[in-house]
């Protein structure tokens, strides 16, 4: 008779060793660890001092689609709304009433060199502009963003305003664009990634606020090309502007989880000598549910913008 | 014995332990969800590699992270009416020839004028009191404006008798004070002979159209031309619904967000699972919105709707809308909301719209910026009033100022 035994035997611990393989998962399976597991056992160093303006070699985590990902809430925490060069703290437009409410802050410029290379004519267009910033005269009419900041209007920002007005703006990046809402007047960008949008023009078919912009990848820093705005933007309070011959080309670069470092290089033949940049940190916001809140800033100026045309102009 | 058709154990044991050991090395190798390794550019139109367990059809376009692909530009025009015309009583569909014989008498009833027809009347393409535009001049023609025939009898599909179900006697007691405080020079034109909405009425008022369909308004300060007319109210918001126009959208779809962009306005909706803005918020223009996926179909409940901006005059504390996208082909997205007000309406109702693919791009809409109508309605109102002013001086007859 053939031994039945040996053989069940062999066939027994064959078994038993796949069990045992079963129960013991092999570790290069396992998936990798998500936030909040366990750290590795290796010591943990206590980190450097943060130091402004440098920040250890990064690299930015992945879309699925391989690409640096930069989707998130971010907002800049400078005050170059008010003026991109430096400035002085200042009382505002009613300090009567609003007291230090309406105080404006001072802040540090985020010009590159300090200087804005305005033609001579456009300089006295600049402060021409500063000296009527608060003037509104809204017509129906060819004439109507003639005078006045559009910011006090709640006009849309524009290019790279948009990026340094005091509020949140989330990026929300697909593999074929990616769109920028902003919180302030809800305002968005459209940021055609050229690899994939390929039936969009590349030129604006109508001048617009937020202007036409390209985007593409370079490592870890996403470049975007901008043209065709309209020429009734400013850049701050101050009275700084553009033609409609503006060109912004942006750089954004992530430079550790929480901090893109941002830059925007201005050229505009009609108004400056030569191009310029302007470049600041944008801040990644970690609040848990962090969400944007609408500031629907519209409604609360109509009687601003259109009082002249009512029916009771003295009424505020 | 014969012994030709035993199977050594030994072999047998093999063939186990190879069997028993294979799901594990397969889900070791299967992507995480928190840290997937970057795969190749995953375009749209490309499916995405899918666990066994996901058996899908291969047609339907699908995101790295295994979703359906809702990405891209839609237009939602129809000419099919909101409410089902009685003659179909609970038919939810036409016969071929019928879904032809509707989309072409549709598009041709643009070009006549319109005759108080419910079959007309109810269909949202046609607004009997638009004074602004000539439909000959915005391009009705289906290749201009992506219109696509429907072979349903209505777009509302729940209740069964495709209409929208009666309003509570609470929400119709709200609509005709609203009404009755917007339209107080209603009476006194209604007996004028040839009036209608847009012509100036000497002497009694400014008659003008608000486009929010009240009719005859004030236009004495700027919020009197209402939300839209002032660029207050943003578009995008729940639900999708066409206009005469403008019915072009576009979708971006990330694993964590949907951005749900019309043409003047657009939505963020999380759908990573964080809390919708909560009930203190009472001033968001789209309500407070969270989305989440329930197997092919992305879910979106909206609440907390903005008193200004609740669908249909419904009750912006109560009502809840819920939206449902399902792609049920490359071409189109059968879109499927439910209007939830049990302090408006009597009982939740339901509409189908296909969104239709098309071409981009869409263009800005500067609405705040290039508000010429503002200008232009209240200076007229103005004008007009300052003209009976100075006739009533010639004739020596004091005008009312009201």
């Amino acid at each position: 008779m053939r031994s039945r035994t040996r053989e069940m035997q062999a066939a027994l611990v064959v078994c038993a060793a796949a069990l045992l393989a079963l129960a013991i998962k092999p570790a290069a399976g396992q998936a990798p660890a998500a936030s909040g597991a366990k750290a590795p056992a290796t010591s943990a160093a206590a980190a450097k001092p943060a130091t402004p303006g440098q920040f250890p070699p990064y690299r930015a985590p992945r879309t699925a689609d391989g690409k640096p990902d930069f989707n998130g809430i971010w907002q800049a925490f400078v005050n170059a709304d008010i003026d991109i060069q430096d400035h002085d703290a200042q009382a505002g437009p009613h300090p009567d009433v609003m007291g230090a409410y309406d105080q404006w802050p001072g802040g540090q410029g985020i010009v590159e060199g300090g200087e804005i290379p305005y033609k001579p004519e456009a300089l006295a267009q600049k402060k021409a502009n500063a000296a009527k910033r608060m003037v509104v005269n809204v017509t129906s009419d060819d004439h109507r963003h003639d005078t006045g900041d559009p910011e006090l209007k709640c006009y849309m920002p524009g290019v790279p305003r948009a990026n340094y007005m005091p509020f949140p703006f989330q990026i929300v990046q697909g593999p074929d664009r990616i769109l920028i809402a902003y919180e302030y007047a809800r305002s968005l960008r459209t940021i055609y990634l050229d690899a994939n949008e390929k039936a969009i023009p590349q030129k604006s078919p109508a001048d617009t606020w937020m202007g036409w912009s390209h985007g593409h990848f370079e490592g870890d820093t996403l470049v975007v090309d901008s043209t065709g705005f309209v020429p009734y933007t400013w850049f701050d309070r101050a009275g700084d502007y553009h033609s409609d011959a503006l060109h912004v080309v942006e750089r954004y670069t992530q430079v550790s989880p929480y901090h893109i470092m941002y830059e925007a290089t201005i050229e505009d033949p009609n108004v400056f000598t030569r191009p310029w940049k302007m470049s600041f940190p944008l801040y990644r916001r970690m609040e848990k549910n962090i969400q944007l809140v609408d500031f629907n800033c519209t409604e609360f100026v109509l009687d601003l913008v259109y009082g002249q045309y009512s029916k009771y102009p003295n009424k505020k | 014995m014969s012994n030709r058709n035993w199977v050594p154990s030994t072999a047998l044991g093999v063939v186990l332990a190879v069997v028993l050991l294979l799901p594990v090395f397969a889900a070791a190798q299967a992507p995480s969800a928190t840290a997937a390794k970057a795969t190749p550019s995953s375009t749209a139109g490309k499916p995405a590699a899918q666990p066994a367990s996901a058996a899908k059809p291969a047609a339907i376009p699908r995101t790295a992270d295994g979703h359906p692909d809702l990405h891209g530009y839609y237009n939602f025009l129809t000419v099919t009416p909101l409410q089902r015309p009685a003659k179909y009583g609970n038919r939810e569909f036409l016969t071929p020839q019928e879904t032809k014989d509707v989309f072409e008498k549709g598009l041709q009833s643009a070009y006549e004028p319109r005759d108080g027809d419910e079959e007309h009347y109810g269909n949202e393409l046609f607004n009997p009191n638009s004074v602004d535009y000539d439909p000959t001049t915005f391009g009705l023609s289906p290749w201009q404006n992506g219109i696509k025939p429907n072979p349903r009898t209505s777009l509302v599909v729940d209740p069964p008798d495709g209409r929208i179900p009666p309003l509570t006697e609470a929400a119709k007691a709200a609509q005709a004070a609203r009404g009755r405080q917007q339209a107080p020079a209603v009476a006194e034109t209604a007996n004028l002979a040839g009036s209608r909405a847009g012509t100036p009425v000497e002497g009694q008022g400014y008659v003008v159209d608000d486009h929010n369909g009240n009719g005859v308004v004030h236009a004495d300060v700027p919020l009197d031309l209402g939300y839209g007319t002032t660029c207050v109210s943003p578009g995008g918001g729940a639900p999708i619904f066409p206009g005469e126009y403008n019915a072009d959208m576009y979708i971006l779809q990330t694993p964590n967000n949907v951005v749900i962009q019309g043409v003047n306005g657009y939505r963020v909706i999380p759908i990573d699972g964080r809390p919708a803005l909560g009930g203190s918020f009472k001033e968001q223009w789209h309500g407070s919105g969270v989305g989440h996926w329930e197997g092919d179909t992305l879910v979106v409940e909206t609440t907390n709707f903005h008193q200004g901006n609740a669908y249909r005059g419904a009750n912006p504390k109560t009502l809840k809308i819920t939206e449902r996208f399902t792609r049920i082909s490359p071409e189109t997205i059968e879109y499927k909301f439910t209007i939830d007000d049990p302090s408006t309406w009597t009982r939740p109702w339901s509409v189908i719209l296909p969104l239709s693919a098309e071409n981009g791009p869409l263009f800005e809409f500067a609405c705040t910026e290039d508000d010429y109508d503002a200008v232009n309605i209240l200076a007229g109102a103005r004008a007009f009033e300052k003209k009976a002013q100075e006739k009533a001086k010639e004739k020596g007859v004091p005008i009312s100022q009201k």
